[in-house]
């Protein structure tokens, strides 16, 4: 089958979706993007992570959403009507990200990124969703890599294993 | 196997007759293994099959296929013919399904386009044995018969080549537009892809002499059908994009599709026009031919149509054809009879099933619409109409979901030769019973659920059912039993393994689970009920067997099982009685499955419960809740007391207040177990659409789905049967 | 051996005249009413071919006609079956009626294209064209 979208793909190296998150401008490559919405009421599900807020119905798509701040272990914020959620395809699986606030779609030049410094104990949370600095102009914005976004287990829950002797289940 | 044969073309052909036959022998074997031997009409259908094979694999030139079916052939002429007693049956039945399986191997080979490079020379030493064996009895060799008398064949097939190295690809070239003599360049390019070409198509036909390929290349570019080994790579080195080559598009393609030509039209699945329901579901699992819809002409000149008759001379071309459409008129029914289908195209069957869906929740949406609830708003015709339209949408609704059922017979008849291998392989004496073999299921959940069923049927074998001494001690009958069967059930599909063996030994059981760790240090043996021990051996690395036999033991099976039926929502019960078998049952939920359900809500959540469960709704008021020693809290109902569960505080939903003035008990009833959930209001009773919760979600106990109300909010879907178990921990 | 080829479309004509070559002298011929000649003449000549190679789809007579054509010829000279030409039909049609009419008429190998060449030798080898 003919697949159109086998020419945009060269076209869209390098190119970002941006947002803010607290005081920092994150960017997520626009090639897992698959659209941006404006934030629309959730369903929760009972007995999920305080970051998971649960789904929405995507003209007919049931779709998990999680908030940004939440899963940055930053406190979280009342949503206006600035907030949006950018709906990203990661391995076969879409979720709905909820951000503060949406920036502009930049281009950022292989050269112009700068690996992120490594996780040292203590490092804010969100570092280790970062995979490097890309830098445009005087700006810099914390490139996200979105399979660690959605899927890495969380840090703190790690930290407390190693500190029992028994391991938690799930 | 049996599922996708492109009828027509005589490797398919070949495949599809022989698969036909060899089941068909298989189950002639299973008949009558136990029986003292081969009736006259089995040898006979034996001998003809073996003969048909290796008349049609000579053809094919399948030397080893040939061969083999040749010696067996001549077992059953020898059989036919002298009519030896005493014939080692059991082993006669081993050598007959040995070849079978070879046979059967070599042919899958086939149809994943690799080559038919098995070696059968030890299994026709091994048969020729055998029937030196039956004919060296001193009686025999008195006896005076015919040789069997082999043709060889004449002619021979020799099947297209499409090693799995070979790749398809159509490859579009764009000129500029002011190109001159575009046919010369585009002659150049083919002949240097020819060098790699196995087979090279392309459109126009005509570069060399006829002018007007120029303009129509220049104009609409040239195309190009390409099978070969080389990789893009090495595609995009030999066609460069020159000055005037502006655009060269590669696309790898299937077989299918290459075969199809210029034309692209996705794999299909075939509907039938004329059968009634019951016909559609029958023939569901079908292999029969189609009559496809041509597909659209394009810019292509006619193609030639070949006819139901071909005649010499029919072949005679004006010009060549790039790429022809495949597919001719054909049917190949079973039972022999015409019958109309057609071909659709997968996806569009996919969307059908999504439409029907969304069909599902738009009717709510208009059903329930806040435009009606006007007060005093006669709606006596416009509820009428909408009886009518509720009425088809459910029928629609059955006929959609009656194409993908598949009845279950086919999965059910693969353990019968598993009982039978496992059995012999382990000396063990076991009867093979299927019960409600016809029961359908959606045909995703038969991909689903086939491993896990073999592996529990192994295990019935395997470990349930004792040795034949064994059994004679226990003062039980030699012949084990293993029974498969099926129902469906509100909604669910049962399907359970069962077994006259020693049944699972408890004691052991909670044995192992203590040496791994797995018991809770306050809890009593006796406290655990059956049920839980049982559950033990579902828990990955957990096998209670001392050795592990080639078949199950390893420990790695029963939690694949059961992870498997998860994946299709499903679980595994299980059940046993020391020293009289165990039956293991495996719950799996009708997929598409549009339910009727009761909606509810509480605090700002809507849940849905299927209307099944529910026996009863009672207000409720403050002074019915009692609390019982335990704390647990229950209310007393027509002097009976039902256990209750406070759906708010069960899944710590946030700022619940329980409605105790407004609020109501909704009475459920699980495998003969009751219970009553609190919740705020009732808010009605609908058909929902179950959707899972999306894989990133963990599971949460007691959910089972969710769905789109029709006011498009979402609504979460309550497993009664989890939330039972999980109350009840 | 000497091998007839009737092949209409340019580039596979050069690919089998390749292929065939290893096994022996090639002759090609673009059309079923040239080879049908060809191979009359040849017989005429005393120089019968060993093996003819027919597409099916070519113009002015298709392989069908052709073989028809080649067989009635040896009828009228009273050769054996045994002596006849071994006629391999190669074509992209895989239609069992084509190959039950192909073979129907006389052809000794149907082969579906792209040829499957280890197959190919095989058969040329049972049908004694070429040593073990």
């Amino acid at each position: 089958m003919i697949e159109n979208d086998v020419q945009e793909r060269d076209t869209q190296k390098g190119k970002y979706v941006t947002f803010k998150s607290g005081n920092e401008y994150f960017g997520i490559k626009i090639q897992y993007v698959n659209e941006i919405i404006v934030y629309q009421e959730v369903t929760a599900i009972p007995e999920s992570e305080d970051y998971i807020k649960g789904l929405i119905n995507l003209r007919g798509k049931i779709i998990p959403v999680i908030d940004v701040r939440l899963r940055f272990k930053q406190p979280p914020i009342e949503y206006n009507d600035r907030t949006c959620i950018i709906v990203i395809t990661v391995k076969s699986t879409v979720v709905g990200l909820i951000v503060e606030k949406i920036a502009e779609v930049v281009e950022i030049k292989d050269e112009d990124i700068l690996p992120s410094p490594t996780i040292r104990h203590g490092e804010k949370v969100q570092q280790k969703y970062v995979y490097g600095i890309g830098k445009i102009g005087d700006a810099v914005k914390l490139l996200l890599d979105p399979d660690k976004l959605l899927n890495d287990e969380d840090l703190s829950l790690l930290e407390q294993a190693s500190g029992d002797v028994s391991e938690e289940g799930e | 196997m049996a599922e996708e044969f492109n009828a027509e073309g005589m490797l398919d052909m070949y495949l599809f007759e022989n698969t036909q036959l060899l089941e068909r022998l298989q189950e002639i074997v299973l008949e009558q293994k136990d029986e003292e031997c081969f009736d006259d009409d089995g040898i006979n259908e034996i001998f003809r099959t073996m003969h048909t094979i290796k008349g049609s694999s000579g053809v094919m030139m399948f030397d080893e296929i040939t061969k083999v079916s040749h010696k067996l052939e001549d077992v059953f002429y020898y059989l036919r013919e002298s009519h030896p007693q005493d014939v080692p049956h059991l082993e006669l039945v081993e050598h007959v399904l040995e070849v079978a399986d070879f046979i059967n191997g070599e042919m899958e080979k086939l149809q994943n386009g690799d080559s038919a490079d098995g070696d059968a020379t030890e299994i026709i030493a091994s048969v020729d044995k055998f029937l030196n064996s039956i004919k060296g009895d001193k009686k025999e060799k008195e006896k005076v018969i015919k040789e069997n008398v082999h043709e060889e064949p004449k002619q021979f097939y020799i099947a297209p080549v499409a090693t799995s190295a070979s790749h398809f690809y159509r490859i579009y070239l764009t000129y500029d537009p002011g190109i001159q003599l575009a046919n010369v360049h585009a002659y150049k390019i083919v002949y240097s892809l020819k060098e790699i070409a196995e087979d090279l198509l392309y459109y126009p036909e005509d570069i060399i002499s006829d002018e007007s390929s120029a303009d129509e290349i220049a104009e609409n570019g040239f195309k190009i059908l390409l099978q070969t080994q080389s990789s893009e790579e090495d595609l995009r080195g030999l066609i460069q994009e020159g000055y005037e080559l502006k655009k060269v598009d590669i696309y790898e393609c299937t077989a299918e599709e290459y075969q199809q030509g210029f034309d692209a039209v996705g794999s299909e699945i075939r509907i039938d026009l004329d059968s009634s329901v019951e016909e559609i579901e029958a023939k569901a699992q079908g292999t029969e031919g189609a009559i496809t819809e041509q597909p659209e002409e394009s810019k292509e000149p006619e193609k030639p149509k070949i006819p139901e008759k071909i005649a010499p001379g029919d072949f005679v071309i004006e010009s060549k054809e790039p790429g022809k459409a495949k597919k001719l008129a054909k049917d190949k029914p079973k039972k022999g009879e015409k019958a109309a289908f057609i071909s659709v195209d997968v996806s569009k069957m996919d969307m059908l099933m999504d439409l029907i869906g969304e069909l599902v929740i738009a009717e709510s949406v208009v059903l329930q619409n806040s435009d009606l609830r006007v007060p005093g708003l006669k709606l006596d015709n416009f509820n009428k109409a909408a009886g009518q339209m509720t009425k088809i949408s459910t029928d629609l609704q059955n006929v959609i979901m009656s194409m993908r059922m598949v009845p279950l017979t086919n999965t059910f008849q693969k353990m019968n030769r598993i009982v039978f291998d496992v059995s012999r392989k382990l000396g063990k004496d076991v009867e093979f019973e299927m019960v409600g073999e016809n029961t359908e299921v959606d045909k995703n959940i038969i991909e689903h659920i086939s491993d896990p069923l073999m592996h529990l049927v192994r295990n019935s074998v395997d470990h349930g059912i004792e040795s034949i001494e064994e059994r004679q001690a226990a003062g039980k009958t030699e012949k084990g039993k293993v029974t498969l069967s099926a129902k469906t059930e509100s909604g669910k599909v049962w399907i359970s393994v069962q077994d006259n063996g020693a049944g699972l030994d408890r004691e052991k059981i909670i044995a192992k689970a203590r040496k791994q760790g797995l018991l809770d240090p306050y809890k009593l043996d006796s406290a655990y009920t059956d049920k839980e021990v049982y559950q033990f051996i579902t828990l990955p690395g957990f096998s209670t067997n001392e050795q592990v036999t080639e078949y199950s033991g390893r420990g790695v099976g029963m939690d694949v099982v059961v992870s498997n039926l998860q994946s299709i929502g499903g679980s595994l019960e299980i059940e046993s009685t020391p020293g009289e078998g165990s039956v293991m049952n495996m719950k799996i939920p009708l997929t598409l499955a549009i339910i009727d359900g009761i909606v509810m809500v509480v605090n700002k959540t809507s849940f849905v419960i299927e209307t099944g469960v529910v026996k009863e709704f009672v207000g409720v008021r403050e002074d019915m809740l009692q609390q019982d020693p335990d704390g647990q809290e229950f209310v007393m109902i027509r002097g009976e007391a039902f256990p209750v569960l406070r759906l708010g505080d069960f899944y710590h939903l946030p700022n619940y207040e329980p409605d105790l003035k407004r609020g109501m008990l909704v009475i459920i009833e699980v495998d003969k177990e009751n219970i009553c959930l609190l919740v705020d209001r009732l808010v009605g009773k609908q058909e929902i659409v179950v959707k899972p919760i999306p894989d990133y979600i963990k599971k949460v106990e007691g959910l089972s789905g969710c769905t789109q109300m029709g006011d498009g909010s979402i609504a979460l879907i309550l497993d009664p049967a989890g939330l039972l178990e999980a109350y009840s921990k | 051996m000497k091998i007839l080829l009737a092949e209409d479309d340019f580039v596979t004509r050069k690919f089998m005249t390749n292929f065939l070559s290893k096994y022996g002298e090639c002759d090609v011929t673009v059309d079923g009413m040239e080879a049908v000649d060809a191979f009359m003449m040849a017989l005429e000549d005393g120089e019968p071919y060993d093996l003819v190679c027919l597409d099916i789809m070519m113009p002015v007579m298709d392989g069908y006609q052709a073989l028809v054509g080649i067989r009635n010829l040896e009828k009228e000279r009273n050769i054996s079956a045994e002596d006849a030409v071994k006629v391999i039909m190669a074509t992209a049609l895989n239609d069992e009626k084509n190959v039950k009419m192909a073979f129907d008429l006389g052809c000794t190998v149907y082969s579906g294209k792209p040829i499957d060449q280890e197959k190919f030798e095989q058969a040329l080898k049972k049908l004694g064209l070429i040593d073990q």
